[in-house]
């Protein structure tokens, strides 16, 4: 874990271990001013957390997302697993909604529970594997740090076509099926 | 256009690449902060297991491209997927371009592809009524300005922020100021709305996965994400060389690419795709076009066909002298760089290629780099001779090769002349510093050596060897430079290897090395030599043939095998050769164990020691001169690029390309006064007399010594 977390860090990912759903709820309510996107993650939906984001007074854009997701303020995300040795949180992305949220707004939150953190990359590829086998169409994500540009003058510049922030959540008991979906 | 216009045409481009020097300040500054943050991204892995397998990998697709290409089209098909081979760059864009009247596509988003810079997609899709926006921020730039990409993964790396400061003015209709941040996130505002309307995606791949008929994307920005998401239909455009066969063997790539194009461990996104994904209430069109164009050809030419393996990560441009020197404006065509030269010969025609073809320096800073093990330098010297067999090797040095040099009499015949005919202009001196009439652009920024009264030939017979009993027997190979412009070195390395027992010969009957002739695309002659100094060095059955020159050495070692190997009755004979030929200071370091018999030297110097180019990554030689170096007392400094190349480049810094070998000269020049060391040592008689050349004319007060000149200088004390 500490592995993941000084590497996603080290891309400009800001990464927090949280204690409870209640810090979940109220780490995202700090930060964000507008709506917020959440697609239908089966380890989101389980825990209560668009419930429990609405009862905060949160807007929640849960619906209509290609409608909503260019003027909604951030998108809420669960993720399969994450990969420590570059700070990667790995998305199934078929459903569609998965990837507006993660591609339109300026900010990303991705709640990943820590038990699912692989070495590396190399450890991964079973599991895309079996991905592909499970499902005739895939789009699966790789995500490490925010959306980056070097293309003027080789400036490291952060938030160019996606997310300008990218915040990962680490919440143990969250969930601990890889291939959720 | 003819050959001669566009010769001059060629020229005229690299005088005004050369007149920007914010252009090299930036290729400067970002191949310096490649090279470590590359270093550090592979730290703990080990670089030349991860290529082997790579480029093995890349082999096995190739030679059985019908396999997995139709493995590949068949899983995406079954996935949902139309894939349409383009055998020519026609075939894609009248494809693409056909699909989307088809559809009553009006505006299309692209994220960026080479391949479609490759078939010139955006010109045919406006012809067609198609508006195509680029939006990685790099493409959108030079879209914008009207320009082409000037490097793989960084193509607007020749711009300035003030001239897209400019270029987005126009776009905005006011004045926007010059500060990236600023420009970045007003990118981000401009395009974000395109994407909701845009009736078409059309993306390149980095990989193509057979065995999942998907395809992978590797990019930072988010806009490859964007594209592929909200337009209802997807265009992937796809080299048929970006085959592989399984996942695993995609992740492979994806490990090493990100590392080598810019020394990131992995870009922002990684982005798997298998099919036609759901879009908004529907499934997506997605169109796989896999491009050929010329690939089929190159994977034909056994020659050049190792090309194919490419991943495309634009290292080879990063670390070359060359394109840090004039851009990929000039250093390229549609691909750039050492990769670029190759690929164009094939995708875009040998006219397009012929001048890139010849600016190539030959000092293979790119294959130490490259990921997919590609001996770049190799290739495109075999171009170099098809363009010598189509085009000719220009008419004054095709006298010289075929009459001159292939006759050994002859040849040194007219370099003795010449030490003669040059009095004039040298005053008695050892050096030219100005050269008369339209040589003089040769000595304007550097002087060169005058050819010696004497060449070591003919001192050799009144050359006193005291060797009681000899360990080794070994016939040195002088080459051109050692012999007839600088003898002394021969002297001192006979003296240098007396003091450690070993007897030297130097067979007369030896010449050039032919390497000039072969690196100017005359093979011929390059054979001719090769078996004459094979005869020459083999004859009195040497234990060893030491060099001086790394040039030379390359030429016994490696391409006196490669030139003959076909031929029976001289094959085994070259591969003989090549066995006991070692370079000079690895002789006398491995062999010998001479490192520490040469006492030390009596005035401590500070040396910084330059790596000739086919030394180092030729034949693999830099510490053994440093040891040699600390070992006789003197303190070793490193430079900054202490393995970029001087410029010299043989005939490359004389005739073709002296504009580009002045700049690099002139870095090299810069390094060596920064180390503070008092004396240069380097083990290349070619380098030599470019260093010096450069410091002597802007009169810099640093020895040039070969390494073993510096051992003799101990024996002297």
């Amino acid at each position: 874990m500490d592995n993941f977390i000084n590497a996603a860090r080290n891309v400009g990912a800001d990464v927090q271990v949280l204690a409870s759903l209640e810090e979940l709820i109220s780490y995202i309510d700090d930060r964000i001013d507008g709506s917020l996107m959440v697609s239908p993650c089966p380890s989101l939906l389980r825990a209560g957390v668009p419930a429990k984001l609405k009862a905060a007074g949160l807007d929640l854009v849960e619906e209509d997302f290609r409608g909503r997701g260019a003027a909604a303020a951030a998108g809420l995300t669960g993720a399969n697993f994450g990969i420590a040795a570059t700070g990667t949180v790995v998305l199934e992305s078929t459903d569609e909604t998965v990837r507006i949220t993660t591609t339109l707004p300026e900010k990303h939150f991705v709640v990943l529970d820590p038990r699912k953190i692989l070495a590396t990359a190399d450890e991964a590829v079973p599991l895309l594997n079996d991905f592909h086998k499970q499902m005739p169409q895939a789009y699966l994500a790789y995500i490490t740090g925010p959306s980056r540009t070097a293309d003027i003058e080789r400036v490291l510049t952060i938030g160019v076509h996606g997310p300008a922030e990218l915040h990962i959540l680490l919440l143990d008991g969250i969930s601990e099926d890889l291939m959720e979906r | 256009m003819n050959k001669a216009d566009r010769s001059r045409h060629y020229q005229d481009r690299v005088r005004k690449a050369i007149a920007k020097p914010r252009l090299q300040d930036t290729l400067h500054r970002f191949a310096d902060a490649y090279v470590i943050a590359r270093e550090a991204a592979f730290a703990g892995q080990d670089f030349e297991a991860l290529r082997t397998a790579i480029g093995e990998m890349k082999d096995e697709v190739r030679d059985n491209l019908p396999r997995y290409r139709d493995e590949f089209i068949a899983n995406a098909e079954a996935a949902g997927a139309k894939v349409y081979i383009a055998k020519t760059a026609a075939d894609a864009n009248n494809y693409i371009c056909a699909l989307a009247k088809e559809r009553g596509v009006k505006t299309v988003v692209k994220s960026k592809s080479m391949a479609s810079e490759e078939t010139h997609l955006n010109h045919a899709l406006k012809e067609a009524g198609v508006e195509a926006l680029e939006t990685d921020l790099g493409e959108w730039i030079i879209q914008l300005a009207g320009e082409r990409p000037s490097h793989m993964v960084m193509p607007a790396i020749h711009m300035l922020k003030e001239e897209v400061a400019e270029l987005f003015s126009k776009v905005t209709g006011k004045e926007e100021p010059a500060e990236i941040l600023h420009l970045v996130r007003l990118a981000r505002q401009q395009l974000r709305q395109a994407y909701l309307d845009a009736d078409m995606g059309i993306s390149g791949a980095n990989v193509a996965v057979a065995e999942t008929g998907g395809l992978v994307l590797v990019t930072n920005e988010g806009n490859a994400r964007l594209t592929t998401t909200l337009p209802k239909i997807h265009v992937a455009l796809v080299g048929m060389e970006k085959l592989v066969p399984t996942l695993e063997d995609a992740n492979r790539i994806i490990n090493v690419l990100p590392k080598n194009a810019t020394g990131q461990l992995i870009t922002s996104y990684i982005t798997w795709i298998r099919g036609a994904v759901p879009c908004g209430d529907e499934s997506k069109e997605l169109h796989i076009v896999l491009l050929d164009n010329g690939r089929s050809a190159l994977a034909e030419s056994p020659h050049c066909r190792d090309a194919l393996r490419c991943i495309k990560c634009g290292a080879c441009a990063n670390v070359c002298p060359v394109y840090q020197t004039v851009g990929g404006h000039v250093f390229g065509h549609i691909y750039i760089s050492a990769i670029g030269v190759i690929l164009t010969a094939f995708f875009h025609g040998l006219n397009n290629a012929s001048e890139l073809v010849r600016a190539c320096i030959g000092c293979r800073a790119c294959v130490a780099v490259c990921p997919s093990n590609i001996d770049l330098e190799s290739i495109i010297l075999h171009l170099r001779e098809v363009l010598g067999e189509e085009e000719g090797v220009g008419a004054g040095k095709s006298i010289v090769f075929k009459n001159v040099m292939r006759n050994r009499k002859l040849f040194h015949g007219l370099l003795r002349a010449a030490s003669v005919l040059q009095k004039p202009v040298t005053r008695g001196e050892r050096t030219i510093r100005h050269l008369p009439l339209f040589f003089s652009g040769l000595t304007e920024w550097r002087t060169l050596p005058a050819i010696a009264d004497k060449p070591l030939r003919d001192l050799w017979q009144d050359l006193p060897q005291k060797v009681e009993k000899p360990r080794y027997r070994v016939a040195f190979f002088a080459g051109c430079l050692n012999d007839f412009v600088y003898p002394e070195m021969g002297i001192d390395l006979v003296k240098v290897l007396n003091h450690l027992d070993v007897e030297v010969t130097l067979p007369l009957e030896q010449s050039c090395c032919g390497v000039p002739a072969l690196y100017s695309g005359d093979k011929d002659t390059a054979v001719a030599m090769a078996e004459q100094n094979i005869e020459a060095m083999l004859k009195d059955d040497p234990d060893f043939v030491v060099t001086s020159c790394p040039t030379c050495t390359m030429a016994l070692q490696r391409d006196f095998i490669d030139l003959l190997k076909d031929n029976p009755v001289w094959a085994e004979k070259a591969r003989n050769l090549a066995e006991i030929t070692i370079d000079i200071s690895c002789f006398i370091a491995d062999k010998l164990d001479g490192a520490e018999a040469f006492g030390k030297a009596i005035k401590s110097e500070k040396v910084t020691y330059h790596d000739s180019c086919h030394l180092k990554r030729g034949a693999g030689v830099w510490e053994q001169p440093r040891q040699l170096i600390a070992d006789s007392g003197r303190e070793v400094v490193e430079m900054a690029h202490s393995d970029r190349c001087c410029g010299f480049g043989g005939s490359y810094s004389f005739s073709s390309h002296a504009d580009i070998a002045k700049q690099i000269l002139g870095d090299k020049i810069k390094d060596i006064e920064a180390s503070g060391a008092a004396c240069v040592a380097m083990d290349c008689p070619g380098c030599m007399m470019q260093i010096q050349g450069g410091l002597q004319k802007q009169e810099k007060d640093v020895r040039v010594k070969h390494t073993i000149e510096l051992l003799a200088e101990n024996l002297d004390d």
